[in-house]
C-alpha cells in the first residue's frame, strides 16, 4: 500500500522509505488514522524532522494524496483554486448545499474538510467544542440544535468505519487514492460528500458542525508563504538568511567529550591521609577545544558584501560557545604582518601570530582574487608558514566556483591552503576536512 | 504507552491542538516525542502539566554538557562499594584490638551489590507503569549522547550494572517520554527517526492572547490588547534576540499592579521594555526604530 508514497516525498528532499510505511501501518493499526487530517498529521510526525522540512511535507502531502501541485511561489490558495480536485469537489458540494459561497468561503471550507482530524470528530462528539466557545465570532447560529443533530451522524459514521478490517482499509484507502486521479471517478471519496474521509461516505464534516478553523488548512496555508519553513539554499553564499545554517556546520569544529576518569595521584594522596584506606577518586573530565583564527579580507570592494555576514557569523559562535576566538584582518593577501582592528591601523607580525597555540584552527576569509604580482615570495612564505603550522587551515572564498580556474591567484593560494566555497555547504566540507587526520597535508 | 487518552491541555496549559496530536499520537505508537521550538513555546511544560493533569509520576533529565548515558540510566557507586567493603576490614581490625566504635556503612551491605547502583530517571521511570520521563534540552548534551540515548530508549529494559537487576516494562505501560531540544544543535538523523517530532510555532496573538489569559486572569483587555501589538511589533523587527512569552509574561505581571489606564500609557511609551530586550544592540535598535529613547535601557519608572 501507498507503495509510490516513499519515492514521492524523497522527490521533495524528504526522508521517506520503507520504515515511514511500517510506522504509518503501526499507527492505523492503532486506530490513529480515520479521516484525511489524521493521515496529514500522522506522515507529518512521522515525516517532518525540522522546521524547514514542514513547506517541503505540505507540498507533497498535498500532490500526493490530493493531486493539488503547489509551484515555487504559489499561494496554497492559488493551488487549489486551479485544481481539478477542487473543481470536482466544489461542483458536488455546490449540488449538495445549493448555497453560493464565494471561492475564498470554498477555499475555507474545502480546507477544513481536508485537514478535518478524528480529534475534531471526537471533539463534536464530546459536545465540548472548546476552540468554538474561544471564538466569539463563530457562536452565532443556534448551535444547541445543530449539535445534537450532528451527534447523530457523527456516531452513525463511526460504527460504520469501525467495522472494517485493517486491510480493507488500507486497501479502500489506495483505491480511493486512484480514483481520485482519474478524471471520471465521481462517487465517494476522499473528497467528497460531506466531508473527506478514506471511508468513502461519511466524515462528520458536513453542515451544522463546524470543526477546523483553527488546525491543519491555517497552518498549511501559513507554511506556503513563509520561507521559514523550507530548506536554505544550502550552496547559496552566505548571507543574513542563511548564517544559521553556516553556524551548524561551524559548529562540527568543536571537539566535546565528557567522561569520568579515575584521579591516580588523588586517591593516593587521600588514601595516605586515611592512613592506607584507599578509596578511588574519580574526576569528571570535560574537553572542549574551540581555538579559532579567524583571517578577514577587508580590503577593496569585492570583499565588502561578504564582510557583515562573516563577522555575524563568527561573532555568533562566540556568544553560544564563548571559547578563543581571535579576528584578524588583512587586504588581499598576508605579508609579514595580520592587523588586529578593521581600520587595519594596529598590526601584529606574523612571528606573533605563529606564535599561537597549534590547536587554533585558522579560516581565511577572502576572495583570493588580486594582480598576479601581489601575490610575491614573502607572501606565500607567509601563507605556507601558517598552514605548515596551523594545520587546521582553510580557505573560505566567496567567489563563484566557475571562476576559480581562471583565476591565478586563486589556483596559487589553493595550492597551499584548501579552499571552499563560502556558503553553508562549503562551510561543512572545510570543516569535515579540517576535522579528517590528514587535514591538508 | 502508557495513558493513550487525548490530552488537551489544563487550565494552566494551552496545548495546542496540532501538539496535543502529536503527543497522543507518539504515546499511542510508545515513541518519544520529540519538541522543538523557539524558547518560551511551553516545551517543557507539556510533560509537566500533563503528569500533574493526570496524577502521573513524573521523571526529568536535565541535559548538560556533562550528561551521559550512565546518569540517565543507572550507574555503579564503585567508591561507595570500595569504602564500604573497606570498612568491613577496619571493624574487623578494629574489634580484634578490642576497640567498641565501628564504623557505619549507613545499612549498605557489600555483598549486596544492588546497594551501589544508583538508578538514574530512565531507570526509575521504567520502573513504574504509566509514568512520565522528560529529557529536557537534549541539544546541549554531548554529541555521543542521543545515540546513546536511542539505544537506551527503544529496548523497553535496562540491566543494571554490576548487580544485573533487570529493569523492564511492557509495551502498554511504557513511560510516556518527552524530549525537548532548542535546536542549538542538530541531532543525529537516526536519533530524530525514532521520535515522534513536533515543531512549537510561535503562538499568533489570537493564541498568545489565551495564553496570557491562563497565566493572568483577570487583567484589562485593553491592556493586553495594547502590549500584544508592541510584543508582536517587537518581534518583527528582526532583532538578536526576540522576546519570547516568557517575557510578555513578566512585563504584563509589572504592568497587572498598575491601573489600566496607567498601563495603557506606560506601554504605549514603551516603559519597561527592558523586560522584553535582552540585549544592548537590541535596545539601541528598537530605540532608533519605535523611538523609546527617552526610557533608555528601559528603567522601571
Amino acid at each position: 500500500m501507498f507503495a509510490t508514497l516513499p519515492e514521492k516525498f524523497r522527490a521533495h528532499g524528504l526522508k521517506a522509505d520503507v520504515r515511514t510505511l511500517l510506522l504509518f501501518r503501526k499507527a492505523m493499526q492503532k486506530g490513529l488514522i480515520k479521516t484525511l487530517g489524521d493521515v496529514h498529521n500522522c506522515l507529518k510526525g512521522i515525516i517532518v524532522k525540522e522546521p524547514e522540512d514542514i513547506g517541503p511535507f505540505t507540498k507533497a502531502y498535498y500532490e500526493y494524496f490530493l493531486h493539488v501541485p503547489i509551484q515555487p511561489g504559489q499561494t496554497l490558495e492559488d493551488a487549489i483554486l486551479r485544481s481539478e480536485t477542487f473543481a470536482k469537489w466544489k461542483t458536488q458540494w455546490i449540488e449538495e448545499n445549493d448555497r453560493d459561497l464565494t471561492d475564498e468561503e470554498l477555499v475555507n471550507t474545502f480546507l477544513d474538510q481536508v485537514h478535518l482530524t478524528s480529534y475534531d470528530i471526537k471533539e463534536v462528539i464530546n459536545g465540548k467544542e472548546i476552540w468554538d466557545k474561544d471564538n466569539p465570532d463563530l457562536e452565532d447560529d443556534d448551535p444547541v440544535d445543530n449539535e445534537s443533530e450532528a451527534q447523530e451522524r457523527v456516531l452513525d459514521k463511526m460504527a460504520d468505519y469501525s467495522d472494517l478490517t485493517l486491510d480493507e482499509l488500507l486497501e479502500r484507502m489506495e483505491k480511493v487514492r486512484e480514483q481520485q486521479r482519474t478524471q471520471h471517478g465521481g462517487g465517494s471519496h476522499w473528497i467528497g460528500t460531506g466531508g473527506i474521509s478514506p471511508y468513502g461516505h461519511g466524515g462528520a464534516a458536513k453542515n451544522g458542525i463546524r470543526v477546523g478553523g483553527q488546525g491543519g488548512g491555517k497552518m498549511a496555508r501559513k507554511v506556503m508563504g513563509d520561507q521559514n519553513y523550507f530548506p536554505i539554499d544550502r550552496d547559496a553564499l552566505l548571507n543574513d538568511d542563511n548564517i544559521d545554517a553556516a553556524l551548524a556546520s561551524v559548529k562540527g569544529v568543536i571537539e566535546e567529550s565528557a567522561i569520568e576518569k579515575l584521579d591516580v595521584p588523588l586517591t593516593i594522596k587521600t588514601g595516605l591521609k586515611r592512613g592506607g584506606l584507599f578509596i578511588p577518586e574519580l574526576t569528571s573530565e570535560k574537553n572542549e577545544e574551540l581555538k579559532v583564527i579567524v583571517l578577514i579580507d577587508n580590503g577593496g570592494y569585492s570583499m565588502a558584501p561578504y564582510i557583515r555576514s562573516v563577522q555575524a557569523l563568527f561573532r555568533k559562535m562566540k556568544t553560544r560557545f564563548a571559547h578563543d576566538l581571535e579576528v584578524f584582518y588583512f587586504h588581499n593577501t598576508i605579508y609579514d604582518r595580520v592587523y588586529t582592528n578593521e581600520r587595519r591601523s594596529q598590526w601584529i607580525t606574523m612571528d606573533k601570530l605563529l606564535l599561537h597555540d597549534k590547536k587554533y584552527r585558522v579560516f581565511f576569509i577572502g576572495d583570493a582574487a588580486m594582480a598576479p604580482y601581489e601575490l610575491n615570495r614573502q607572501s606565500f612564505e607567509s601563507l605556507r608558514a601558517i598552514s605548515l603550522k596551523f594545520k587546521k587551515s582553510v580557505w573560505l572564498n566567496p567567489e563563484p566556483l566557475k571562476y576559480w580556474p581562471h583565476t591565478y591567484t586563486i589556483q596559487a593560494i589553493k595550492e597551499v591552503i584548501p579552499m571552499f566555497p563560502l556558503t553553508p555547504a562549503g562551510i561543512e566540507r572545510a570543516v569535515v576536512s579540517m576535522n579528517s587526520k590528514n587535514a591538508n597535508h | 504507552m502508557a495513558e493513550t487518552s487525548h490530552w488537551t491541555g489544563s487550565e494552566k496549559y494551552l496545548c495546542d491542538p496540532a501538539l496535543a496530536q502529536a503527543f497522543h499520537m507518539a504515546r499511542t505508537l510508545g515513541m518519544p516525542l520529540l519538541i522543538e521550538g523557539e524558547p518560551g513555546t511551553g516545551k517543557t511544560d507539556l510533560p509537566i502539566h500533563y503528569a500533574n493533569d493526570r496524577g502521573l509520576d513524573l521523571e526529568v533529565y536535565p541535559v548538560g554538557s556533562k550528561s551521559n548515558v550512565e546518569q540517565f540510566v543507572a550507574r555503579f557507586d564503585h567508591v561507595k562499594y570500595l569504602r564500604d567493603s573497606q570498612i568491613e576490614i577496619l571493624n574487623a581490625q578494629r574489634e580484634e584490638k578490642g576497640l567498641e566504635a565501628r564504623l557505619s556503612t549507613g545499612g549498605r551491605n557489600p555483598e549486596s551489590l544492588a546497594d551501589y547502583v544508583v538508578k538514574g530517571p530512565a531507570a526509575v521511570a521504567y520502573g513504574k507503569p504509566n509514568s512520565v520521563l522528560l529529557i529536557d534540552e537534549i541539544d546541549k548534551a554531548p554529541r555521543e549522547f542521543p545515540n546513546d540515548l536511542l539505544y537506551a530508549l527503544s529496548h523497553r529494559k535496562f540491566i543494571m550494572p554490576e548487580s544485573g537487576e533487570v529493569i523492564q516494562i511492557s509495551e502498554e505501560e511504557m513511560p510516556a517520554i518527552v524530549i525537548t531540544s532548542n535546536r542549538e544543535q542538530e541531532l543525529p538523523t537516526a536519533f530524530k527517526g525514532r521520535c515522534i517530532y513536533h515543531y512549537i510555532d510561535f503562538p499568533d496573538q489570537e493564541v498568545m492572547g489565551k495564553i496570557i489569559e491562563k497565566h493572568h486572569p483577570g487583567l484589562d483587555a485593553q491592556v493586553v490588547r495594547v502590549a500584544l501589538d508592541v510584543f508582536y511589533h517587537l518581534r518583527r523587527l528582526g532583532l538578536e534576540r526576540a522576546p519570547t512569552t516568557r517575557e510578555i509574561l513578566n512585563w504584563l505581571k509589572y504592568m497587572s499592579e498598575i491601573a489600566p489606564e496607567e498601563a495603557v500609557k506606560k506601554i504605549e511609551g514603551l516603559q519597561g521594555i527592558g523586560a522584553l530586550i535582552k540585549t544592548q544592540n537590541d535596545m539601541e535598535r528598537v530605540n532608533r526604530m519605535m523611538g523609546a529613547s527617552n526610557f533608555p535601557y528601559g528603567g522601571l519608572n
